[in-house]
């Protein structure tokens, strides 16, 4: 039984990828539709505002397209023991896979849609070059930080629901305090240092340094990135491991 | 010659329990839980039960009184407090009442899954398997193409048993799972359940019908207040549930 754990993992991506494509017309174009539909929204109303950001489609869709993966992650494994309460309650299955399983869907679709997001962002001139492979690992690291912070929302949510609700409300408002739709820049500066605070920002930062600049990610940011998944990960272990026991009783 | 097959030794089960019904942020501030939210609450209290292989036990007692912890423990889906629980057979998955069920996806979709989560991986085995249940259950193929979410509740409890019993268990567990089916897969499951007793699986069987529980079970307990209040032949242990209510 120990080697079995990959085909369980495989067996629940495929259950929530059917869950969640099974009823819907377009499948995994939607994860491709959703940052569109925003990416024109922003391209409307801002892109007067901010002219001085240099290309600036490009600018919000490459912060966009992982915001959204950020957010929709978050929202999933906020409620994956939730959702698995009957499976927890009657199978001998790891209960950490239940949550993997929820971001490697989360990731596949991501990666769908990113696959055709590399073809809009050429075509918004984005120099490509071997430094474009840079966003390999970066996504991996950023898969792993928010796979953390939505264990530590998962397994707190089996006991108190409205963190679920809460991370809903407060989103929007993480949304605006990122620098998603702006640059950084027109933050006043005694403001701005509060905003360096949040992890997304060195994350959206990295991420630009390969998608909006066409360069290698920046050191100090990068370093930045690392500590910063590590300490995620080492809360949500710690928060996982006092709660999991629990599940049972609270679901 | 009698081969152990679970072994439980001071087996104490105790839950997380929120106190004063504390389940948001807004009672845990208005109803000063910010001290003590949580407390445990003791449901088993020091078992000590040894199965040997190829018996079948029936367990009684009370709505609450600890047997689908006690089934949950020895499946290991729960950890004791303290205590030990040994199992030396394979464990099939734990049958409850649709337990495991997702009610988008149609009945073939799920018994797939559910094969998958309990260790089958096999597409062959699978398919196979998937024509066992079909034949079982009596669900026409029409009908396990649909989703389940449409079915009624006897036609979810045929797919729950029949993904259970048409494999050969080592150990099988079943939970109150008889009472929904209609009279004819009522006894087509205790012929079944018969069958995979003679091949010599253990069973363990919870049910409030202490006639059912003499019809499959040799030895019975009965569970009172998470404590065993009486082990031996599956006869005296109806007695003594049925004493309980009067």
């Amino acid at each position: 039984m120990k080697n079995t754990k990959g085909y369980t993992l495989y067996f629940l991506v495929y259950k929530n990828l059917q869950l969640k494509y099974k009823h819907s017309l377009l499948g995994f174009v939607w994860s491709f539709i959703h940052p569109l539909f925003y990416l024109l929204i922003f391209n409307f109303v801002f892109s007067k505002a901010f002219s001085e950001i240099e290309n600036y489609s490009l600018f919000v869709l490459s912060g966009l397209i992982f915001w959204v993966y950020f957010s929709g992650s978050c929202n999933q494994l906020s409620q994956t023991f939730i959702k698995n309460t009957h499976l927890i309650k009657s199978l001998q299955v790891k209960k950490i896979l239940y949550p993997i399983s929820e971001q490697l869907t989360e990731l596949v679709s991501f990666l769908a849609g990113f696959i055709l997001f590399i073809g809009l962002m050429v075509y918004l001139n984005l120099n490509v070059n071997i430094t474009i492979l840079y966003i390999i690992p970066i996504i991996i690291l950023f898969s792993i930080f928010t796979f953390s912070v939505g264990l530590i929302l998962g397994s707190l949510n089996v006991f108190f629901r409205d963190i679920g609700i809460l991370w809903n409300t407060l989103n929007p408002a993480l949304f605006y305090l990122t620098p998603i739709a702006y640059a950084i820049d027109i933050i006043p500066q005694e403001y701005s240092f509060y905003f360096k605070f949040n992890p997304l920002y060195h994350f959206l930062y990295i991420i630009r340094n390969v998608l909006h600049q066409g360069c290698a990610p920046e050191f100090y940011h990068s370093l930045f990135c690392l500590i910063i998944t590590l300490i995620t990960v080492i809360i949500s272990a710690y928060i996982y491991k006092k709660t999991k026991n629990g599940f049972i009783s609270n679901l | 010659m009698k081969e152990i097959a679970i072994e439980l030794n001071n087996v104490c089960v105790s839950y997380l329990h929120n106190r004063r019904g504390i389940y948001s942020i807004k009672d845990f501030v208005l109803k000063g839980g910010i001290f003590s939210p949580f407390e445990y609450k003791s449901v088993l209290h020091n078992i000590n039960l040894t199965v040997y292989k190829g018996e079948s036990l029936g367990i009684l007692g009370r709505n609450g009184e600890g047997k689908s912890t006690l089934l949950r423990t020895i499946a290991g889906i729960i950890t004791p407090t303290s205590g030990t629980c040994k199992v030396h057979i394979e464990i099939s998955p734990l049958l409850a009442l649709g337990a495991g069920l997702e009610l988008e996806l149609t009945g073939i979709e799920n018994i797939k899954i559910y094969n998958a989560l309990s260790g089958n991986f096999n597409k062959k085995t699978i398919s196979s398997v998937i024509d066992n249940v079909a034949n079982f259950s009596e669900l026409s193929m029409e009908q396990l193409q649909m989703p389940t979410k449409m079915y009624s509740t006897g036609m979810l409890a045929r797919l729950a048993f029949s993904s259970v019993v048409t494999s050969q268990p080592d150990l099988m567990m079943i939970d109150e799972v008889m009472a929904v089916g209609d009279k004819g897969f009522q006894e087509k499951c205790k012929k079944r359940i018969h069958e995979i007793k003679q091949a010599g699986a253990t069973i363990l069987f919870v049910s409030h019908n202490p006639d059912e529980i003499l019809e499959i079970c040799e030895r019975g307990i009965c569970l009172e207040h998470g404590k065993i209040s009486y082990d031996g032949t599956s006869a005296e242990a109806s007695k003594t549930y049925l004493k309980l209510f009067n």
